[in-house]
């Protein structure tokens, strides 16, 4: 065992360190991300990404069937809310013809008539989220395929982020579950608007800036609202799961459950729309 | 060949390497209440329990270093919550005059929290106030027990890349 005989040049050296890292910090805000060290990351991110691409592929089957048992609860609900909804489909066809038609009504009134006409890039997911403090994941097309920043990606089921970081053959996804994620919402049966902001992993999101005299029942879909220009109108992002409204507070108290499922991405597709800010 | 004849400073890239790999690739997979492991944390804890404080500040340093090239929290948060942690071990280390089998696995896991949280708070303090959430007591909780449950392979791993041929004696 070896240990420091000279405690004051390890002190020396810690603080030369500390200092470094504040350089580092400092460098990074001036920078906005870019500058050095958006350059160092872009670097490593793409030395590394071949490894963690073989890596992931191999030990992934292993860590699905670990979560499978850590989350044996979690899946035993999944199971009965997916029985509850088969039974349910049938009884509300209806239903969801009506909020169609209502997201139909609400889009034909905003003229969002681009919806549908985007053109799409397909990437595939190839990094889940590493850090325990931020939800994003790393597709395997950049700015090759002209992939930009600020650019939506979604599944067949809805919304899943925005891209917030591109280099030539990958970029990090910033997921709508993420704590700093806000997105502008509609609630096409009611006309409201609001934003719903992320609340982290495996947590519905919160709507902000809804009146609390307004109905909003559960199950009721959310789409983008186009307010803000940070994604275009109209994409699903999820279903209203709890709603209420608290005496005293100016707004509604609404989460929403997603459409997509974030846990569980392999394959998605990225907007070619660029954010109108 | 023998391994003790490699200079530590061909046994760093590898090291690099498998932690890397380690970090983005593995670990993110085998969760425990959504939480992963931080194994570049628990090299800075390594560091600092095998070679001292000098050390263990270097070792965190660059570990940090590496973790923030994956994130996207302010570049060198990481390297500054691990050198401290890494130079912090290796002093307390330094002061312990006879180590219990438990207490390593007792320094990874404290250690291991007080990364998580000092990190959390560091990143407050410079405006990242997304980083504190009710679940800091779950993360650090579980990062802490993931690091104990794999210190065993990143301790042998430590110790072969950092030893040297002729191993310091403390005097």
């Amino acid at each position: 065992m070896a240990i420091s005989r000279r405690p004051g040049r390890s002190r020396t050296v810690l603080i030369f360190l500390v200092l470094i890292s504040l350089t580092f910090i400092t460098l990074d805000f001036r920078g906005d991300g870019g500058g050095i060290t958006g350059g160092l990351r872009h670097a490593m991110e793409s030395f590394f990404s071949p490894v963690q691409s073989v890596t992931s592929g191999i030990v992934e089957p292993f860590g699905n069937a670990i979560s499978g048992v850590t989350g044996y609860g979690d899946l035993e609900k999944e199971n009965q809310i997916l029985r509850d909804q088969v039974a349910d489909l049938e009884s509300r066809a209806a239903v969801g013809d009506d909020i169609r038609k209502a997201l139909s009504d609400a889009l034909a009134l905003q003229d969002l008539t681009f919806v549908g006409d985007i053109a799409t890039v397909s990437a595939r997911v190839v990094s889940i989220p590493i850090s325990n403090f931020e939800q994003a994941i790393e597709l395997d097309k950049g700015s090759k395929e002209s992939i930009e920043v600020g650019m939506p990606v979604v599944t067949s089921a809805g919304l899943v982020g925005r891209v917030v970081e591109v280099s030539s053959g990958r970029s990090r996804v910033q997921l709508i579950s993420d704590s700093t994620s806000a997105v502008g919402v509609l609630l096409p049966t009611s006309n409201e608007r609001g934003v719903a902001e992320g609340e982290g992993v495996n947590h519905d999101l919160l709507i902000d800036f809804i009146e609390p005299q307004v109905k909003v029942g559960a199950g009721e879909v959310v789409v983008t609202s186009g307010v803000g220009g940070g994604f275009p109108a109209g994409i699903p992002v999820g279903n209203v799961a709890r709603s209420k409204a608290v005496p005293g507070d100016l707004q509604r108290w609404v989460t929403l459950e997603l459409s997509a499922d974030l846990g569980d991405l392999s394959m998605v597709k990225v907007l070619k729309w660029k954010p109108q800010r | 060949m023998e391994a003790t004849t490699l200079t530590p400073s061909i046994r760093v890239p590898p090291m690099v390497l498998l932690v890397a790999a380690l970090h983005t690739a593995v670990l993110p997979h085998f969760r425990l209440f959504d939480v992963s492991g931080d194994v570049l944390l628990l090299v800075a804890i390594a560091a600092g329990l095998i070679s001292g404080p000098k050390r263990g500040a270097w070792v965190g340093f660059f570990a940090g270093l590496l973790a923030d090239c994956f994130v996207r929290t302010p570049f060198g948060l990481s390297a500054l919550t691990y050198c401290l942690v890494g130079y912090g071990v290796g002093s307390l280390k330094a002061g312990v005059l006879q180590m219990s089998w438990w207490l390593p696995g007792f320094i990874i896991f404290v250690a291991s929290a007080v990364g998580v949280v000092a990190f959390v708070g560091m990143g407050t303090i410079m405006g990242q106030e997304h980083l504190w959430s009710w679940r800091l007591p779950t993360i650090a909780g579980v990062v802490a027990l993931l690091n104990v449950a794999i210190s065993p392979l990143v301790l042998r791993g430590m110790r072969w890349t950092i030893s040297t041929s002729e191993p310091r004696v403390a005097k």
